[in-house]
């Protein structure tokens, strides 16, 4: 098999993935209407389409590459919860405040924890070897994903942390998941071992991973761990600078709105001491 | 006024008339930050002669080729020491003076949050520095570069005592740096005037606050790395040994894991102070403000990111490289960000090119150079190709001097006059800024050709090659134009300090609060503040017409303003968690397969579980303590005090027990790797729990006496806070030692 032939033939439709996609929109409509913010959503479908569909999900599940696996598992964790919490309506609450989603705390170990807990080696093999663990799996990360999100992209302003609270939050998340990342890339020992001998070579990938991209298990694993170390932590990064952008330009509780407007020509003027 | 007046008339401003009888101990015992801040100037400008002079030595016998000058030994030295003193004992403790004058003063504020702990930090290091130095007349100094790469710095490749002295005087400066850090960011939180919010920080101020973070997530992960050098030397520990299974690479990894944010604990000040000056001498606010302050961020959090850019030619593999490539690259962003802003703040401002005007001008062109010079190096190919030339020496002495000292010099120019009362003098100003400029670019700027002729770094002499001579001949001539420079300089601030003119309060028509007050200002540091809207309450406060827009206040964080000690033992623990992190990780790596000889399992898993529940026990008991603290019940309050210190000194004696048991055994720290990193990483542990409970019986003995009798007891709250720490940290430990293996 060629690469190109890989590419093309490798999509896999599966039924639960397409209806859960439609209940999901379907529900959106019903619940908000058409409006700009749907966008967002349809971003969400599409990334959740592309992850489980798309020729990286044969890679991930087939038990081919850790690689394409941690991939699915950040853009499920951090790329579809946070494009879904953004396609919500700006007055939409997530009702009475429970302790346990609206604790930054949980949130937070949440979204870490759903780093860690699935590399564990039992969690990480049995997600390919067995589908209903890998269903699992893939429910659990956006359902806390969403929650560590929570904290950073709730829809009411009042829900979501301080912008300083938040890059501390989002900047901690972000080393924690490094030091995973780190550790997976040089560690001496295989991480998810059932990446390293695919047990059945159902999809007859083996020769094209090895010889045509030559990538061995080794070579997977490290990219796996710099996958989670450097791209996922720009994402961190990417969200803090959205962060600061708000806490520089946002006037909560501007007490004295009316100077503000006043003198508003003057910092630019050149001062004539 | 004849000379011997004005003398005295100087002396008069370092001291007041109540310390003339005990002058001797006015400066040595002092815990004001103005004092602390020129104190570290001066040490700095110290040991700026020392590595200065090395620097000379250097180039006088890279001055010709095949010269004798010095010796390959004597070479190698002298680049070590001038390496590790330029960056820990002259550019760390200057910028750390300028922060400290500055800092508490532009926010508003009558000294620092804690001045004992600032005098601590400055008086470390001399401390540390002579350490460092006595190597000279101990065995010899360091020959390993001022990053010690393993194996050249373990035992059998340097067996004398200079790199002994190296780690221990580097261990001492981080600690320094670490309570400077702790004690910055307590200040900006605590200590701030009233009206001066988080968003109102001049960018100054909370450049320098981000930079605390940087300095506190950093400099433990390089004291990680001294104590398990230090482990490897003198207890034989096998962690950087290639044939103890141990890992040279792993050296590297921690060491540029800090010492790639160390340059932007460097560059950050350096930044700050152009932010600084730049806009008060084009008279205009700073374009972007906004973009400035957050771009520190982004710089602060990439920095830590990015080490492996150094090890490029360490053989990583094309994956890692390819990825700390894309990442690297990223870093010039919010760097150029800055770059931008300043220029365009010039952009239509009414330029007047003062000194230290010029010093920042000459720092952000020099800058632009030795920051490309950065972006290629961080393009691995490239790199290959440069790496240990001195293309690579050009680029980072364009950061390091074009920048950093360019602008130390203009930060000093600029800050003289409130320092001392008097104004440096332009003229000769002018002199030193153009003799340094030319003598740094004729040193340098040769230096990458020199380097993409492949001239490599490191090496004490070189071949008659063509063009080697005159290009090194030329570097050697501009490094004499620098110590002219510098003379000059020197000769400027003590002609100044006694016959400078009187400055003022506000020479420079500046914005920022340190200008409210008189020049020196007195010891409170202010009589009375301008009210504070913006960032630039003295333009609002001398244009009330037309002041600057009001910066609103951002909620409630914005005024955040946390308990003092709470604050500082909470980032007193941040930068802890950093130091156990490296050690947890390094005990992860080398244990993650089994070692030939004992290991994780052979361990007593269940006597340590009973003690460790006890500290544990410990854990719930000081927070009964406290809760009888606040409600007044000091009987209780002491009896769970006392019940803490037991529970924690039962598990200090379990851990003593077992220590025994495997010496009983024969497993000592230099048996195999895993018991070099069970005795670190469980040694280390123990040490915090002994530093608890000594804090735990100091509380105690306050709670005893006689002023506290039945009051309230401040000190309780952070010493519990501390005490929790060290049982989380034991989480982690005793998951990881003794239970990991059970499932392994």
């Amino acid at each position: 098999m060629t690469t190109q032939q890989f590419l093309t033939s490798a999509w896999t439709w599966n039924f639960a993935v397409l209806v859960s996609t439609g209940i999901a929109l379907a529900a959106y409509i019903r619940a908000f209407g058409m409006n700009r913010r749907i966008g967002y959503l349809l971003g969400a479908l599409i990334v959740f389409l592309f992850t489980l569909s798309s020729p990286i999900n044969a890679l991930a599940a087939g038990g081919y590459l850790f690689s394409a696996h941690m991939l699915q598992h950040i853009l499920l964790l951090l790329i579809v919860p946070a494009l879904l919490l953004m396609s919500l309506s700006r007055s939409f609450s997530f009702g009475p405040r429970r302790w346990l989603i609206s604790n930054p705390f949980v949130g937070w170990i949440c979204g870490v924890g759903a780093m860690w807990l699935w590399h564990a080696r039992p969690l990480c093999n049995a997600a390919v070897s067995s589908k209903l663990v890998n269903a699992a799996q893939i429910s659990s990360l956006l359902l806390l994903g969403a929650i560590f999100w929570r904290q950073i992209l709730a829809p009411r302003e009042e829900e979501r942390l301080s912008p300083p609270g938040a890059v501390l939050y989002l900047f901690s998340a972000c080393v924690a998941c490094s030091i995973l990342g780190i550790l997976i890339t040089f560690s001496p020992v295989s991480v998810c071992p059932i990446y390293a001998q695919p047990a059945a070579d159902q999809q007859g990938l083996f020769n094209l991973i090895q010889s045509s991209w030559g990538i061995t298990p080794e070579k997977d694993q490290q990219i796996g761990g710099l996958l989670m170390w450097v791209p996922m932590c720009l994402i961190y990064l990417a969200a803090i600078i959205a962060q600061l952008a708000r806490w520089f330009t946002h006037p909560v509780g501007a007490a004295v709105a009316g100077v503000h407007s006043q003198h508003l020509g003057s910092p630019s003027a050149t001062d004539q001491v | 006024m004849n000379g011997d007046t004005t003398i005295t008339g100087t002396i008069a401003h370092l001291l007041t008339p109540a310390e003339r009888r005990h002058w001797r101990l006015a400066w040595l015992s002092t815990v004001d930050h103005k004092r602390i801040g020129i104190l570290y100037m001066v040490i700095g400008l110290a040991f700026f002669v020392i590595a200065g002079i090395e620097a000379l030595l250097i180039r006088l016998q890279l001055m010709v080729p095949n010269n004798t000058l010095l010796g390959p030994d004597t070479y190698n030295w002298m680049f070590t020491m001038h390496g590790t003193t330029m960056i820990f004992l002259v550019a760390m403790p200057v910028l750390f003076g300028i922060m400290n004058y500055v800092l508490p003063l532009q926010i508003g504020a009558r000294d620092m949050a804690f001045p004992r702990l600032n005098a601590l930090g400055v008086w470390l290091v001399p401390f540390g520095g002579i350490l460092l130095h006595f190597s000279f007349l101990a065995s010899g100094p360091p020959a390993v570069g001022w990053f010690a790469y393993t194996p050249l710095s373990e035992t059998p490749y340097s067996s004398q005592s200079g790199v002994d002295y190296w780690a221990i005087s580097l261990l001492v400066l981080g600690i320094g740096s670490v309570s400077a850090g702790i004690n910055f960011i307590v200040t900006v939180l605590t200590q701030r005037a009233p009206g001066m919010t988080l968003r109102r920080l001049p960018l100054f101020s909370w450049m320098i606050f981000m930079n605390a973070f940087l300095v506190i997530l950093a400099l433990p992960i390089l004291n990680a790395a001294l104590v398990m050098l230090l482990i490897d030397r003198l207890l034989d520990g096998r962690f950087f040994l290639p044939f103890g299974g141990g890992s040279p690479i792993m050296w590297q990894h921690i060491f540029w894991a800090f010492g790639h944010p160390e340059v932007y604990i460097v560059a950050i000040p350096a930044f700050a102070i152009l932010s600084e000056i730049i806009p008060v001498f084009s008279r205009k606010p700073i374009f972007g403000h906004e973009f400035v302050a957050a771009s520190t961020v982004v710089i602060v959090i990439l920095s830590l990111l990015v080490w492996a850019h150094h090890m490029f030619t360490v053989g990583l593999g094309h994956t890692v490289d390819l990825f700390f490539v894309a990442a690297s690259v990223l870093i010039a962003v919010p760097t150029g960000v800055k770059l931008f802003n300043w220029s365009a703040t010039m952009v239509g401002g009414r330029v007047r090119f003062t000194t230290p005007m010029l010093f920042c001008l000459g720092a952000l062109l020099q800058f632009l150079l030795g920051g490309l010079t950065g972006v290629s190096h961080a393009m691995a190919p490239l790199d290959w190709q440069t790496k240990n030339s001195y293309y690579l020496v050009a680029h980072f002495h364009n950061v390091f001097v074009g920048l950093i000292v360019f602008a130390i010099l203009g930060g000093i120019y600029y800050w003289f006059p409130k320092m001392s009362g008097r104004m440096m003098s332009e003229r000769i100003g002018k002199w030193v800024f153009w003799l340094m400029t030319i003598g740094f670019n004729l040193t340098f700027m040769i230096q990458h050709v020199l380097g993409l002729a492949g001239m490599p770094r490191r090496t004490y002499t070189y071949p008659d090659l063509p063009g080697w001579g005159w290009m090194n001949m030329v570097s050697t001539i501009g490094a004499f134009f620098m110590t002219a420079a510098s003379i000059l300089f020197v000769w400027d601030l003590v002609r100044s300090l006694i016959r400078g003119k009187p400055a003022g309060d506000n020479p420079w028509n500046a914005w920022t609060l340190e200008w409210a007050t008189t020049s020196p200002p007195p010891h409170e540091n202010f009589d009375a503040l301008p009210p504070i809207r913006s960032r630039r309450p003295l333009w609002d406060y001398a244009n009330p017409d037309r002041p600057d827009p009001v910066v609103p206040v951002g909620g409630a964080i914005d005024t955040f303003r946390p308990e003092k000690n709470a604050a500082g033992v909470i980032t007193f623990i941040i930068s802890e968690a950093g130091f156990f992190g490296v050690l947890i990780l390094a005990y992860l790596f080398y244990n993650a397969t089994p070692q030939s000889g004992p290991g994780g399992r052979e361990l007593d898993v269940w006597k340590t579980a009973i003690f460790s529940v006890c500290l544990f026990a410990s854990s719930f008991t000081i927070w009964r303590s406290e809760i009888a603290e606040r409600t007044g019940n000091h009987g209780k309050m002491k009896a769970w005090l006392v019940a803490t210190i037991l529970l924690g000194g039962i598990f200090i004696a379990g851990q003593g027990l077992e220590y025994w048991t495997l010496f009983q055994h024969g497993v000592t720290v230099g048996l195999n790797l895993f018991a070099t990193t069970f005795f670190t990483l469980t040694g280390f542990h123990g040490l915090h729990v002994c530093a608890g409970l000594i804090a735990l019986m100091i509380v105690l003995g306050v709670a005893f006496s006689r002023a506290f009798k039945r009051g309230p007891l401040p000190a309780l709250g952070p010493v519990a806070l501390y005490w929790h720490f060290v049982d989380v940290v034991w989480v982690f430990v005793f998951s990881i030692v003794y239970l990991w293996p059970l499932i392994q």
